[in-house]
């Protein structure tokens, strides 16, 4: 067994070590700061989200708009459970999120090298998620225009959508300027989910419509007063970051 | 040497109890060393710094402006520096102001100085605190402390003012009352000046003597009626409460915020505890404001139940449903003094702006209300105010959208 053992260092040789580190620690900067008495805390001070309200697009052009919100209503159609994707905002949420640090990936690393990864490893292209929607909505429009008679996407009944949708799922379809079809069925299939199920406060999921669906209560964090109520249903209605409706009217 | 042998331990405890003293007072005659040492805990009980003082300033070097309904007075240097502090005081200038208003030239002074309270100090104590605030470092520093607009800016005005408003004159006791009850009702109307802040004002801001201690507005905030009133002021606190608060800035049922967080911080907290107890003793056997409650606004009021729901999803998970709140974390609200005040200028800065517990040697923890401003509207603060205060057993006048924005 001792011949598994590391060497122990010597008693100079742990000076020495304890000496260089805490010389190569002094010549470093200081980030660190030492806080003593009171947190520190500013009054008034809160970091809250903007409501993002909708109204004209900030990254999609009008054409690619009508495109998306053709495919979110048939991912998310209307029925009798709820409102649609188109509805529910999920594109609004989606234009927002394309101008800001989601749509630019400047909160990834995105520096090379690029090789095809695992699906479980996620995305590893360079393209930003904004240059991939400008390219994956001209190559859908392209591929529908060539295939199904001149149309585009939104120009086709609901039933070719859901099929052109299926074989872009399945790969079943090679899309033009090699965009991969099933990457860029995942991006929308995610980015439509986030923008029906997120708060309000960015733009999709109206009126809270997916929560009320769910029963999801939304932003609440207290339930203590419930928890031992067992097979009742939760009686509050859903709260967003930003407020409920039931604030202001009754 | 009895005297001698009471004076070391005296200074003894008081280094103990993490009072500084300036090196120089210590080469001073033994005696002289006592009486420095007694003046700075006079300094502590009258909270000096509180106004005399700038954040991040040399001690006593002058203050920020305080805002009164008179214009803006800025408080002046009282380090002993010759030019600009009070170095070329005497003693006996020094005693003028504090009992009579009469600063060193036959200036008046104005009573936001809260002489009229000082002029209860014994001579005693003005004393020490004399001989403390020479051993102060002296700090350059000319402050103008007269910023008020004519007429109100001619100091021999206050000549008038003090014939209407002033008696000075030392605190009488009171044989029939007990030793810790006198000691209080001295630190409450003499140094401590509690009514400064607490005693409403009358039109000429003096305060009104009939009514001491019953809540008064500054500054933005409310300070609370501190009388023994059972449901506005400290009447059902125990007198252990009251010592908690004071000495730690929070207990069971709240915790300190704005001007009196400041003052726990800088004064009551550092008192000795026997002290802190005359307080309690003397407050809770005071009396002052409406015995009975008034009619609570029913639960199904328009302004209640929008209130209640805004309560329900963005305070009862720190302030609880049934309002009890959490024991030294998060302030009940149900039965709550402040929460009942005849104004809720305090409530509504505390929504709008947030606020944090003070950090004192026994409460370390402060725990801070987040600012709430940017997501209520001022009909919905409005209504979650109106709300906490007619809940639970709570009862008070409603609060309007219209004063909300002042606090914004």
């Amino acid at each position: 067994m001792e011949t598994h053992c590391l060497k122990r260092p010597t008693r100079r040789q742990f000076l020495s070590s304890v000496a260089f580190t805490i010389l190569a620690g002094s010549a470093a900067p200081v980030l660190a700061r030492s806080i003593s008495g009171a947190l520190p805390w500013e009054a008034r001070s809160a970091d809250p989200p903007v409501q993002v309200k909708p109204g004209g697009w900030l990254f999609f052009t009008p054409e690619e708009a009508r495109t998306m919100e053709a495919v979110a209503d048939r991912l998310i159609p209307a029925d009798d459970l709820s409102i649609g994707g188109k509805d529910a905002g999920c594109v609004v949420y989606l234009d927002r999120q394309l101008v800001g640090s989601y749509g630019n990936s400047s909160r990834l690393y995105t520096k090379g090298p690029f090789m095809p990864g695992l699906p479980t490893q996620g995305y590893q292209a360079p393209d930003t998620p904004a240059q991939r929607y400008r390219a994956g909505i001209a190559a859908l429009n392209g591929f529908t225009a060539g295939a199904k008679g001149g149309k585009r996407f939104a120009e086709l009944a609901a039933e070719d959508q859901d099929a052109v949708l299926k074989d872009l799922e399945a790969g079943k379809i090679t899309l033009p300027d090699k965009v991969d079809a099933r990457s860029f069925f995942n991006l929308m299939l995610t980015n439509v989910m986030e923008g029906f199920f997120a708060d309000p406060v960015y733009g999709g999921n109206r009126d809270m419509a997916s929560w009320k669906m769910l029963g999801f209560p939304g932003a609440r964090y207290d339930y203590r007063d419930h928890v031992s109520k067992h097979n009742q249903p939760y009686p509050l209605p859903p709260v967003s970051i930003a407020g409920s409706m039931e604030w202001t009217t009754r | 040497m009895k005297t001698l042998g009471l004076s070391l331990t005296l200074a003894a405890g008081a280094l103990s109890a993490g009072l500084a003293v300036a090196p120089s007072a210590l080469a001073q005659a033994p005696d002289q060393a006592d009486r420095i040492i007694r003046g700075r805990y006079q300094a502590i009980l009258g909270d000096c710094e509180a106004c005399h003082t700038a954040p991040g300033a040399k001690p006593l070097s002058g203050g920020l402006p305080l805002e009164t309904p008179f214009g803006q007075l800025i408080p002046p240097n009282i380090t002993p520096d010759k030019a600009s502090g009070i170095g070329s005081w005497t003693e006996a200038d020094f005693r003028n102001a504090l009992k009579n208003g009469i600063g060193h030239d036959g200036k008046r002074l104005y009573p936001a100085m809260p002489y009229p309270a000082y002029t209860r100090m014994s001579d005693e104590d003005i004393s020490n605190l004399w001989a403390y605030l020479r051993t102060v470092d002296p700090v350059f520093n000319p402050v103008e402390a007269n910023q008020l607009p004519f007429p109100f800016n001619i100091r021999m005005s206050m000549l008038g003012w003090n014939m209407l408003n002033f008696t000075p004159g030392e605190f009488r006791p009171d044989p029939s009352k007990s030793e810790a009850w006198n000691r209080g009702a001295y630190i409450v109307q003499g140094p401590g000046h509690c009514g400064t802040c607490h005693s409403p004002k009358t039109s000429l801001g003096a305060d009104e003597t009939s009514q001491a201690l019953e809540g008064a507005s500054l500054q933005g905030w409310f300070a609370p009626n501190i009388t023994g009133n059972p449901y506005i002021g400290i009447g059902s606190w125990s007198e252990e409460e009251i010592v908690q608060y004071l000495k730690t800035g929070a207990n069971a049922r709240t915790i300190a915020s704005g001007p009196m967080a400041e003052a726990i911080e800088a004064s009551t907290s550092q008192m000795t505890d026997e002290d802190v107890k005359a307080i309690a003793t003397y407050l809770k056997s005071t009396t002052g404001g409406p015995a009975e409650k008034p009619k609570p606004i029913p639960a199904d009021d328009r302004r209640m139940q929008m209130g209640a729901a805004i309560y329900h999803d963005t305070c009862s998970a720190c302030h609880g449903a049934d309002g009890k709140g959490a024991r030294q974390l998060f302030p009940a609200l149900a039965g709550s003094a402040i929460v009942q005040q005849p104004s809720s200028e305090t409530l509504m800065r505390l929504v709008l702006q947030g606020s944090q517990a003070v950090h004192t040697d026994g409460a370390r923890t402060t725990p801070a209300m987040p600012s709430l401003g940017w997501k209520l509207s001022d009909q919905q603060v409005a209504d979650v105010l109106t709300y906490i205060r007619n809940s639970w057993g709570n009862a008070a006048p409603s609060v309007g959208p219209s004063d909300i924005g002042a606090h914004r």
